[in-house]
């Protein structure tokens, strides 16, 4: 199998969210980008399929600005066997469907066997990126997905998906893209030596202009940030006073029915 | 003629339209406003339900491909479907729920109809350059963006439970029928083979509860547990864990809400027990409003509560329990 990550650098968990100047955006000085969240499964999946069918290589490949390096070379430490910048100004990873579009140029039809990608991203969250890439490339897509397998054929793929119905089971032949919401405990993490070699790993680049020329017009963003705001910390819990349980359930009920005004 | 706003319908598994369809109806409706209209889309087998609802909401037209062998169509098939019921009512705003179909079908339906997209939407306006503006929770509820949209053609996924739902407006049944046209082979060979429904049948599920009573390694024991299930089914609610009780097999992972489990945004999240890990608030810090019990004053959940009490959770649930049935008028369990 050629399989296929789509990774996305975000800021690491822990960052201080701060707004930038210009109100519109998470501002990015000093934030430190990683792989992270449902995109460390999808690296952990295609690692496990490949195991699981020798033969197969696992490219990683992210589309954005320089930070996207870091997270290529995380990705080859952990096992990875190649990585992909496709090269793209800010303002462009900003709008998900030309991320798409110039990730599904990068891949070409008929590249892959399989894309895994995280069913979100771990900071804007849309879901967006994985099923357009797919559209664009002209094959099945499923989110959501957990408990993925290789069938017996070699040729699809059986896997469960989360709805609001329940779990759904499905066979899809390949070539198709999964976005996982799979989430190991304890999923591997880099040796010490392969990180060393990661660093020095040739890593293969595509020039915007060369992805620019070929959008044309579609590489230009139709949804643009606007505005960056961090909630207003909440006032803090109201705490209950009480004597005995019972008096602490009867003030409890009579706020949330009053005030809050949520009791059904 | 002002654009219709389209809506693609999402089915139950009575074949009506599921709730979150109704929200985005509600949400299409006053995108309309008095002078506008809505139509709808529905694919699959049996259609006949989903369609009269949509007129009993007031579409005033429903697109249908009936096919049986899209049943349980996959994002790839609805996106063909919801294209071309665009392009032939002249649609340019297209409004979806906030479930895994409608998530995975905004991202293939933009590029697609070639559209601007946007998905867990909990504010939508208008701006005067035409175009519209979407507010939407990022970073696990940590902080909100709005995002600005060219408006000659959007796609608009919402957040679950952040508008209300459409009421009844009935409207005669205007049905057009779709013939889908390049749906691609592997749309086709790919197969639903079952469906688990989540294993706690009773009350509602997780995604769709507008109240979801949570608990922790506090309650002490799998038995102790059902004192939540308990406080839940006497408020409606659902139930939720951390995932110190799923990882400890207490309850199944479907239960878990957090950053691996569900997120989940209901208008009332009790925690009990539960201490306020990072990774268990991203799934629930979007609530509207937060209760906490847990019997550490210093428990980081307190930070992002509306309502604390500091106590034990086997003494305090149910005494909660039998307040609730009291008000509500329920029998005592
Ligand atoms: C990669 C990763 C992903 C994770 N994903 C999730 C996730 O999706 N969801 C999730 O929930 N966690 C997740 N976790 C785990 C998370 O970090 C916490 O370990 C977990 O949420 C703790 O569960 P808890 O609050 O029930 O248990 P604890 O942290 O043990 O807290 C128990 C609480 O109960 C209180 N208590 C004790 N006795 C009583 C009593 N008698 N009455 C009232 N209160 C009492 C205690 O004061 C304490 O605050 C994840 C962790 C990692 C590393
Ligand atoms: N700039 C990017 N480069 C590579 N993959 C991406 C990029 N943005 C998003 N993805 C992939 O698409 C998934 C969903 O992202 P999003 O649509 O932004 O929530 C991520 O988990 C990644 O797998």
């Amino acid at each position: 199998m050629e399989i296929f990550v789509l990774l996305k650098p975000v800021p690491e968990g822990e960052s201080r969210l701060r707004v930038s100047a210009d109100g519109r955006r998470l501002d990015l000085d000093g934030v430190k980008f990683v792989l992270a969240g449902y995109d460390e499964s999808a690296v952990e999946q295609a690692l496990l399929l490949k195991e699981s069918a020798p033969g197969s290589t696992v490219r990683a490949v992210s589309f954005g600005p320089a930070r996207c390096e870091e997270i290529l070379r995380a990705a080859i430490a952990l096992g990875c066997d190649a990585a992909t910048w496709v090269e793209g100004p800010s303002e462009a990873a900003e709008d998900p469907m030309v991320v798409a579009r110039a990730l599904a140029t990068a891949i070409a039809p008929g590249g892959a066997s399989l894309i895994l990608a995280g069913k979100q991203a771990g900071d804007d969250e849309e879901g967006l990126v994985p099923a357009a890439v797919a559209e664009r490339l002209g094959v099945p897509s499923f989110g959501h997905v957990l408990d993925l397998r290789a069938g017996p054929d070699g040729a699809s793929l059986r896997f469960a998906r989360a709805t609001e119905a329940g779990t759904e089971r499905w066979e899809c032949p390949l070539p198709c893209v999964i976005g996982l919401q799979q989430a190991w405990n304890d999923p591997r993490t880099a040796k010490l030596p392969n990180i060393l070699k990661s660093r020095k790993a040739a890593i293969a680049k595509v020039a915007w202009t060369e992805t620019a020329a070929a959008l044309g017009a579609e590489s230009r963003p139709t949804n643009r940030p606007e505005a960056f705001a961090l909630p207003p910390p909440r006032a803090g819990a109201k705490m209950i006073e009480f004597k005995t349980p019972d008096d602490a359930a009867e003030q409890l009920v009579r706020a949330l029915r009053e005030e809050a005004k949520v009791f059904p | 003629m002002i654009p219709p706003i389209l809506v693609v319908a999402e089915r139950d598994a009575d074949g009506g339209l599921a709730a979150a369809t109704r929200e985005a109806t509600g949400v299409a409706r006053t995108m309309a406003g008095p002078g506008g209209s809505f139509v709808g889309v529905v694919v699959g087998a049996d259609v006949a339900a989903a369609a009269e609802e949509f007129a009993r909401l007031g579409a005033s037209a429903v697109y249908v491909a009936e096919d049986a062998r899209f049943a349980t169509p996959t994002s790839g098939i609805l996106a063909v479907a919801a294209t071309e019921a665009a392009r032939k009512s002249e649609a340019k705003w297209v409004v979806l729920g906030g479930t895994s179909q409608g998530r995975d079908l905004a991202g293939r339906l933009a590029m697609r109809w070639s559209a601007a997209a946007v998905t867990g939407v909990t504010e939508l306006s208008t701006a005067s350059d035409g175009g519209l503006r979407a507010k939407r929770p990022v970073f696990g509820g940590r902080a909100t963006e709005t995002r600005a949209l060219d408006g000659a053609r959007a796609v608009i996924a919402l957040r679950p439970h952040a508008f209300a739902a459409a009421t009844d407006d009935p409207k005669p049944l205007v049905r057009h029928d779709l013939s889908l046209e390049g749906i691609s082979g592997g749309e086709v060979a790919a197969r639903r083979t079952g469906l688990a429904r989540p294993e706690a049948a009773a009350g509602p599920s997780l995604a769709e509860a507008t109240i979801v009573v949570a608990g922790g390694r506090g309650l002490r024991s799998p038995e102790n547990f059902a004192l939540v299930e308990q406080l839940a089914a006497s408020l409606g609610a659902a139930v939720g864990a951390s995932r110190a009780v799923t990882d400890a097999g207490w309850r199944p992972p479907s239960f878990q809400v957090g950053q691996t489990g569900r997120t989940v945004s209901p208008q009332l999240y009790v925690a009990i027990g539960i201490s306020g890990a990072i990774q268990h608030l991203v799934g629930m810090v979007s609530s509207r409003t937060i209760v906490a019990i847990n019997s550490d004053a210093s428990a980081p959940i307190f930070k992002v509560a509306d309502y604390g009490i500091v106590g034990d959770a086997l003494a305090i649930v149910p005494a909660l329990t039998r307040e609730v049935r009291r008000v509500r008028g329920l029998p005592p369990t």
